[in-house]
């Protein structure tokens, strides 16, 4: 019998028909009528949908940290730095087949310590203003920032996807950054983000870096020249791209470095 | 026929465009059930990535009832007893499959013979409990993480759970997270008066195609999700 009871519920399921519902349906229309009275849906029940349910697509951050330190300002290091992030933007901002908004953030860190460059915002709507580069590298600070950020629901809502964090550096950090990286990577949220890093020149902290990426498979990108500058954003692109494309925009796909020789640039 | 009215349930679930455009099937679940034990609603959502995502999101749904049968017939009324019943289940259920294959989230409510309304959770989703003093929010919004992290059955997560003397008028919502995760939590309230303002006085067939038009027709933009919505309330509430 318990049986048969149950393949009952599971037709009332589908189709609602149920003995069980038909009689409370007779019963609540004898007590009251007029509000147990079918009431027509459609448009009118649609648009009062609308008024509780989010109004734009789950955004998948991209948090920059950008080295904007005096040594950027040699050899075209900050104006490649700049180009190559406004085409990230652009390439963002032109994303249609996405399942997720784009969001971008710029925190840089120099001359004026760690600063929001770029407040969070869909790609498609950043105005871009380029950086310059003076004084220090207070990468510390930058990334308490970027915990700040992320660990901040109001900025990063919990419907949102993973974020992604890129690290573009060419020195040594001048502040204390052990303490401010080990609360990065111990964060419950900030933790989870997918990362990128690259060292610009020869006096990148490479073993800081790596330390940034905390993934024993997750290897730093080294630019020498500002042409691999842009070639490190159009990698970042893709992976970003590809995600926010895909089935499921949480996974992390590490799109090679080695996929760019298909693209000319 | 008796004019004490039992409690009402209703719900549905639709598959989502992610699963559609691959060619899959809903991956969600649920169920609703009456009997001796009083009426029960489970919802449960299949892990994405898992090969048997949508086989394990229906036997959640039948192990919850399962469980319930077996611990009311056996007189007990401590939902702690309940819950300890259920993986179990579930994993015999599932067998051969592992739970890893199978993993799929679980949210439930009883309306208890005995006078009370459990609520209970494993995983991510909503489930919240209206009453006249009030919302109270069993599970949802997301406390921490992002979208698509999740605990699930078969995974030693541990149920989040709450129980309601019932004073009447109580309404149970419970969902999975392609609904919850887009809905505004300011706008909850009046979510649930409008689910119950506009489909619970409807008949149960014309309720079942309502909501389900409402849930094909997703108004988020680039929502990927498969969507399950359900329902339990105490005729009082409709009536009120």
């Amino acid at each position: 019998m318990g049986w048969a009871k149950y393949l009952e519920d599971i037709v009332s399921r589908r189709n609602g028909t149920s003995r069980v519902q038909a009689e409370i349906k007779q019963v609540a229309e004898r007590r009251a009528p007029s509000k147990a009275a079918p009431k027509k849906t459609g448009d009118k029940a649609m648009s009062k949908l609308k008024e509780f349910t989010a109004s734009s697509a789950r955004p998948l951050p991209v948090l920059l940290l950008a080295d904007v330190s005096g040594s950027m300002s040699t050899n075209g290091k900050i104006d490649a730095l700049n180009d190559a992030v406004q085409e990230m933007l652009e390439s963002f901002g032109g994303e249609d087949d996405s399942r997720a908004e784009i969001h971008v953030s710029v925190v840089t860190f120099g001359k004026d310590g760690a600063k929001v460059h770029q407040p969070l915002a869909p790609a498609a709507k950043v105005q871009w203003t380029r950086m310059t580069a003076a004084g220090g590298t207070p990468m510390g600070a930058a990334f308490d920032a970027a915990t700040g950020m992320i660990e901040d629901r109001a900025q990063i809502p919990s419907r949102a996807y993973r974020p992604t964090i890129i690290l573009v550096s060419d020195g040594q950090p001048t502040d204390e950054w052990q303490a401010p990286l080990k609360r990065l990577l111990g964060a419950e949220r900030a933790s989870k983000a997918a990362r990128f890093a690259m060292g610009i020149g020869d006096d990148a902290d490479e073993a800081m870096l790596s330390a940034f990426l905390a993934t024993p498979e997750a290897r730093v990108y080294r630019a020498h020249e500002a042409r691999q500058i842009k070639q490190f954003f159009r990698w970042v692109t893709m992976s970003v791209t590809q995600r926010s494309r895909s089935a499921n925009p949480d996974s992390v796909i590490a799109a090679e470095p080695t996929d760019l020789d298909d693209f000319n640039f | 026929m008796s004019n004490r009215l039992p409690d009402d349930y209703f719900g549905a679930s639709v598959v989502g465009p992610r699963h559609r455009a691959e060619g899959k099937l809903n991956e969600d679940s649920w169920l609703g059930a009456r009997g001796a034990f009083g009426t029960l609603v489970v919802v449960s959502d299949g892990m994405g990535s898992r090969r048997e995502a949508r086989r394990g999101a229906q036997l959640a749904c039948r192990a919850v009832l399962d469980a319930v049968r077996s611990w009311h017939k056996a007189g007990a009324r401590d939902l702690d007893e309940l819950l300890v019943r259920i993986e179990p289940v579930w994993c015999s259920l599932i067998a051969p499959s592992t739970a890893r294959d199978c993993a799929a989230t679980c949210l439930f409510a009883l309306a208890h013979a005995h006078g009370q309304v459990h609520v209970a959770a494993i995983g991510d989703g909503l489930a919240l409990l209206r009453t006249r003093r009030g919302l109270e929010w069993i599970v949802g919004p997301r406390s921490g993480g992002f979208a698509n992290e999740t605990a699930a059955l078969g995974h030693s997560a541990s149920w989040t759970s709450r129980s309601f003397p019932r004073a009447g008028g109580e309404v149970v919502v419970l969902a999975t997270d392609g609904v919850a995760d887009d809905l505004l939590p300011e706008r909850i309230d009046g979510f649930v008066q409008w689910l119950m303002d506009d489909f619970a006085g409807m008949a149960p067939s014309q309720r079942w195609r309502a909501l389900q038009r409402e849930l094909k027709d997703w108004p988020t933009p680039h929502h990927t999700d498969d969507k399950t919505l359900v329902v339990l309330t105490q005729r009082e509430a409709v009536l009120a």
